[in-house]
C-alpha cells in the first residue's frame, strides 16, 4: 500500500495525518483507538512491524509504533502522560513485538499490560527497579 | 528428565556473549531461553549527548560488519529531518559503499557457518576471499573494516577514476570464486546433511515474528527495503531480491550467496551510471524541529534509525532498530525440536550481531558515571 | 636379567614410548602442516605438536571440584597405558612382536578400545554437562564404527585360516604379498579405513568432540599436564590404529627391495603409516561434520556392508 492509501486507511482512528517525502506517514492516536487502528492494519495483511519507539518529552512519553506498509512506512504515534502510563500490549496483534514492549517497559517504565514474558531484556539483574535510563530525568 | 545446558557467554560457537539456555532431553532441544544484554554500549543515550556529526561517527561504531549501513541509515534520518538532498554521485558512491559492506559481511558469515558445521577447510577458503573484498573496500574508501563512506549531505571520499579497472577487476575475481561455492554448498553430501531441513522458520511464522533481511527471504518472506523503499540510488539500478521457499539453514546460505552476485551486479552497474559532479551539499549545524525516520537494508536486513531533532545541533532522540534485533524471536521456533549438533548453526544461520542487539546503557544515577556489568558480577547476583 | 633389562629397553625405547611419543607426535605434526596447505595457509611447522605437549606439562594440574577426582585424575593413565600396551603386541620390526607369548588380534582390538571406554568415564566424571554429552556421542558412536573395525579385521584373519595371531598375518603377506591384492579383501581395507576415521575422532566423525558445539566434549576440563598425556596418547593412537591397519591389510613390517634399494622393514612400516594418516589428513579436510544419528546410520550401511562381503567372499572362496 502507498502512502495515500495508508493515510486515508488510518484516518478514521488517528488525528493530524501528514505525509512527509514520499513514502512516510505519521499520525496521531490516542490509547482508545490504537489496538483498533493496528488491528486495522493487521487485517490488511500489513503484519509487519518495525519497531516500537518511546520518548520521553518531559510530562507525556510518546510511544511510536512503525509499521512497514508495503511501499511506505506508518509511524503511529500514541502520547501517554506520566502519571498514568500504561497501555495494552500488542503482541496478540504483531506477535514479533515482544522484545519491543519489553525494552519499553525496562528502560522507560511504561507499563504494558498483558504481556507474556515481563522479564528485563538488556539491564542487568542487579539493576535497582524504578530507575529508567532513557528518562529525561537521568540525563545528567 | 531435562537437562539444560548453557551455551555463552563464553562458547566457541558465539563470537561475541550472549547466553542462551538450552533445556535438552537426550540430544533433542525442548526449550530455550535468550539472555542478552553483555555487550552494553550506550549507544543511544551516547548519540543523543553528541552532535550530528560526531554521532554519525559513533552510530558507524555500533557494528564492526554493518558500519556503512549504520551511518547511512543516520545520514538517511537527519537529512530527512533536516530536508537536505545529497548530490547525485554521492548517492552512487553510497550504494556502491553500501554493497561492498555486504559482500563482505556475507563471506565472513559463510565462513563462520562453514566453521559451526566442522567443516575448517571451506571457513578458511571463504575468509581467504573475504580478504578480496576487504582489499576493495581500502582501495576505495581508505579503511578495511570501518570504511563508512557517506557523510552528513553526502560522502566522504571520491571515487578516483584510477582504481576503477583494479575494483572490476578484483570483482570478476571474486564473481567466479562464490559462483563456485554455491556449487558446492548445493551439492556437498555432507553440507546438505548438515543444514538441509534443519533449523527450519516456516513462512507464517517469518511474518507474524516480523523477521527481516535473509532470515525471512529465505523462508518465502519477500521484504527488501532496497526496492521497497528506495534509497541512495537504487532507485535507478535494477536488481533481483533473492528469496527462496524452504526456510532451512541451506536456503539462507543460498539466499545469501546469491545475493553476494547480485552486489556484484550492483556495483558494476553503478561504476558505469555514476554521474560526475560534486560529492557534498553543505549541511546545517542546527536541525530544525523535526522528526524523520531513515531505514536501509543492512547485510542482516531492516535497519531503522528514527531521530527527533530539537532546532539544536544534538538530537533529542535516536532510536535504532537493528536487524539483528528484530530476528531473535525467530530463533525460538528454529531451535525448538531439533538437536543439540544444529545450535550453532542454526543460531549463526540468523546471523546474529549481538553488538547490534545490545546499545542500551547502563547509568549509575547517584554518580552519574556509566558503567558495563561484567560477568562476575552477574553470576554472583545469580545465587 | 637379561630379558627384564630388553623388555624394560623395548617398553621405554623401541617400540616403546620414547619411538611410539616421537612418531605418533611427529605424524600428529605432518597432518596439521598438510591441513594448513590444503586451506591455503602456511600452518604449524611439523614439530608443533612437541612444543604443544611440552607448554602443557608446564601448566598448572587443576582438577575441578565437581569431578569425580579419582576417575578423573586415572583416565589419562589408563589411556596412555592401552595404547603403549598395543605398541609391544603389534609386529613393528620384523613378523615377531615384542611380546610374543600374551597377544592376538582379539586383545589389541579390547585394547584399542580402553582409551576410548577411559574417556567416557572421564566425560561422565567431568562435572560438566559438555563432558555429559561428549560420553553419550562417544557411546553411541562406538557401536558404529567398531562393528565394521571387528569384521573387517575379521576378514584378514580368516583369509589367514582363522588364524588370530599377528605375527602368521605378517608371514602370510610376506610369502602372498599384500592382503589388499586378493580383491576379495579390497572392501575390507576400504571399511576399516572409513572405521578408523571414527575411531580416531576425525572429521566427519568427530563429534565426540565437536569443538563449536560442545567445547571440547570429554576433554572439556582437562589442562596442564593431564590434557598433556590425553594429546600424547591420542597422537600415538593415530601411530597406532595406522599400524594395526598396516599390519592386517598393507603388509606390515615386511622389507622391500626397490630398484636395488634394500628398504628394511622398519622403514616400509613407517612409510606406509604414513600414507594411511595422510589419506585420513584429506579426509578429515574436505568433509563437513556429520550429526551423530547421521553417523551412526552412516556406518552401520556402508562400512559394516563393505566389511561383511568381504567376510563373506574370504569363507566362500
Amino acid at each position: 500500500m502507498n502512502a495515500n492509501e495508508v493515510a486515508q486507511l488510518i484516518k478514521r482512528y488517528a488525528d493530524d495525518v501528514k505525509i512527509a517525502g514520499v513514502r512516510q506517514v505519521f499520525a496521531t492516536t490516542d490509547k482508545e483507538r490504537y489496538i483498533e487502528a493496528l488491528t486495522a492494519l493487521r487485517d490488511k495483511d500489513l503484519k509487519h512491524l518495525t519497531t516500537i519507539t518511546g520518548v520521553d518529552r518531559g510530562d507525556v512519553i510518546d510511544i511510536i509504533y512503525h509499521v512497514h506498509c508495503g511501499e511506505s512506512l506508518l509511524n503511529l504515534k500514541l502520547s501517554v502522560p506520566k502519571t498514568d502510563l500504561e497501555i495494552e500490549t500488542v503482541t496478540d496483534i504483531f506477535p514479533g513485538a515482544t522484545l519491543y514492549e519489553r525494552e519499553l517497559m525496562e528502560m522507560l517504565g511504561v507499563q504494558v499490560k498483558g504481556h507474556p514474558d515481563p522479564r528485563r531484556l538488556f539491564l542487568s539483574d542487579d539493576w535497582p527497579t524504578g530507575k529508567f535510563p532513557l528518562r529525561k530525568e537521568v540525563k545528567k | 528428565m531435562t537437562f539444560i545446558i548453557p551455551i555463552g557467554p563464553q562458547h566457541p560457537a558465539l563470537e561475541e556473549p550472549a547466553h542462551f539456555r538450552i533445556e535438552v532431553k537426550g540430544e533433542e532441544i525442548v526449550g530455550v531461553d535468550l539472555r542478552l544484554g553483555y555487550n552494553h554500549k550506550g549507544i543511544e543515550q551516547g548519540l543523543s549527548d553528541r552532535s550530528y556529526a560526531h554521532g554519525l561517527y559513533l552510530s558507524a561504531r555500533i557494528c564492526g560488519i554493518c558500519n556503512s549501513t549504520h551511518s547511512l541509515a543516520f545520514t538517511r534520518a537527519v537529512e530527512s529531518a533536516a530536508g537536505i538532498e545529497c548530490p547525485d554521485r554521492a548517492r552512487y558512491i553510497r550504494v556502491i559503499d553500501a554493497e561492498l559492506e555486504r559482500i563482505h559481511s556475507h563471506l565472513l558469515w559463510a565462513g563462520v557457518a562453514a566453521h559451526e558445521i566442522g567443516f575448517t577447510t571451506l571457513f578458511m577458503l571463504f575468509w581467504r576471499d573475504r580478504e578480496l573484498s576487504l582489499d576493495m573496500r581500502e582501495l576505495l574508501f581508505g579503511q578495511r573494516i570501518y570504511a563508512s563512506g557517506t557523510y552528513l549531505g553526502g560522502a566522504r571520499v571520491d571515487i578516483n577514476e584510477k582504481d576503477i579497472p583494479q575494483l572490476i577487476r578484483t570483482l570478476n575475481k571474486l564473481e567466479k570464486s562464490v559462483k563456485h561455492y554455491i556449487d558446492v554448498c548445493t551439492s556437498d553430501r555432507t553440507i546438505i546433511a548438515r543444514c538441509s531441513g534443519v533449523g527450519v522458520l516456516k513462512k507464517k511464522d517469518a511474518r507474524e515474528l516480523c523477521a527481516v533481511g535473509p532470515t525471512a527471504r529465505a523462508s518465502g518472506v519477500d521484504f527488501d527495503i532496497r526496492r521497497d523503499d528506495p534509497y541512495a540510488a537504487y532507485g535507478e539500478i535494477p536488481f533481483d531480491v533473492i528469496v527462496e521457499q524452504d526456510g532451512d539453514v541451506l536456503a539462507k546460505v543460498v539466499v545469501r550467496l546469491r545475493e553476494i552476485l547480485e552486489s556484484i551486479d550492483i556495483i558494476r552497474q553503478a561504476i558505469d551510471a555514476m554521474p560526475k559532479g560534486a560529492i557534498r551539499t553543505k549541511f546545517p549545524e542546527n536541525v530544525p524541529e523535526n522528526e524523520a525516520v531513515g531505514r536501509t537494508e543492512a547485510p542482516r536486513g531492516e535497519l531503522m534509525y528514527y531521530v527527533r531533532s530539537n532546532g539544536t545541533n544534538k538530537p533529542e532522540r535516536v532510536r535504532i532498530r537493528t536487524p539483528s534485533y528484530a530476528n531473535w524471536p525467530s530463533a525460538k521456533p528454529m531451535l525448538v525440536g531439533g538437536t543439540i549438533a544444529e545450535i550453532p548453526i542454526v543460531v549463526a544461520s540468523i546471523d546474529p550481531c549481538y553488538s547490534c542487539t545490545d546499545r542500551v546503557t547502563i547509568i549509575d544515577t547517584e554518580t552519574g558515571k556509566s558503567r558495563i556489568v561484567t560477568k562476575e558480577e552477574l553470576r554472583r547476583l545469580r545465587k | 636379567m637379561i630379558e627384564a633389562l630388553s623388555y624394560a629397553l623395548a617398553y621405554l625405547v623401541f617400540p616403546g614410548i620414547l619411538f611410539a611419543g616421537a612418531v605418533g607426535l611427529l605424524l600428529a605434526g605432518i597432518d596439521r602442516k598438510l591441513t594448513g596447505h590444503m586451506q591455503n595457509r602456511i600452518g604449524p611447522p611439523i614439530w608443533q605438536e612437541f612444543l604443544d605437549v611440552g607448554k602443557l606439562f608446564g601448566k598448572e594440574d587443576i582438577t575441578p571440584a565437581a569431578a569425580n577426582s579419582f576417575v578423573f585424575n586415572c583416565a589419562p593413565l589408563l589411556c596412555f597405558g592401552a595404547i603403549m600396551a598395543v605398541m609391544l603386541l603389534l609386529p613393528i620390526n620384523s613378523s615377531q612382536p615384542v611380546l610374543t607369548s600374551v597377544g592376538d588380534l582379539i586383545v589389541i582390538i579390547y585394547l584399542l578400545n580402553i582409551p576410548a571406554v577411559c574417556m567416557m568415564l572421564a566425560g561422565y566424571a567431568s562435572g560438566c554437562p559438555f563432558g555429559t554429552i561428549g560420553s553419550s556421542r562417544y557411546v553411541v558412536q562406538l557401536f558404529g564404527y567398531e562393528l565394521a573395525f571387528i569384521i573387517a579385521a575379521l576378514a584378514a584373519a580368516a583369509n589367514v585360516g582363522w588364524s588370530l595371531s599377528l605375527s602368521s598375518i605378517v608371514s602370510y603377506q610376506a610369502q602372498n604379498g599384500w592382503m589388499v591384492s586378493q580383491v576379495a579383501l579390497i572392501p575390507a581395507a576400504i571399511a576399516i579405513l572409513i572405521a578408523a576415521q571414527g575411531k580416531l575422532l576425525r572429521t566427519p566423525f568427530d563429534i565426540p568432540e565437536a569443538e563449536s558445539e560442545i567445547v571440547h566434549g570429554s576433554l572439556t576440563e582437562y589442562s596442564g599436564p593431564k590434557l598433556a598425556i590425553l594429546r600424547i596418547a591420542y597422537d600415538i593412537e593415530l601411530f597406532v590404529v595406522a599400524a594395526v591397519i598396516t599390519v592386517l591389510f598393507f603388509g606390515g613390517p615386511v622389507p622391500h627391495t626397490i630398484g636395488g634399494i634394500y628398504i628394511p622393514g622398519v622403514v616400509s612400516f613407517l612409510i606406509k603409516c604414513f600414507g594411511i594418516v595422510v589419506l585420513s589428513t584429506v579426509i578429515r579436510n574436505i568433509a563437513a561434520r556429520l550429526r551423530i544419528d547421521q553417523a551412526l546410520k552412516f556406518f552401520w550401511t556402508f562400512p559394516t556392508l563393505l566389511a561383511a562381503i568381504s567376510l563373506f567372499l574370504v569363507v566362500v572362496t
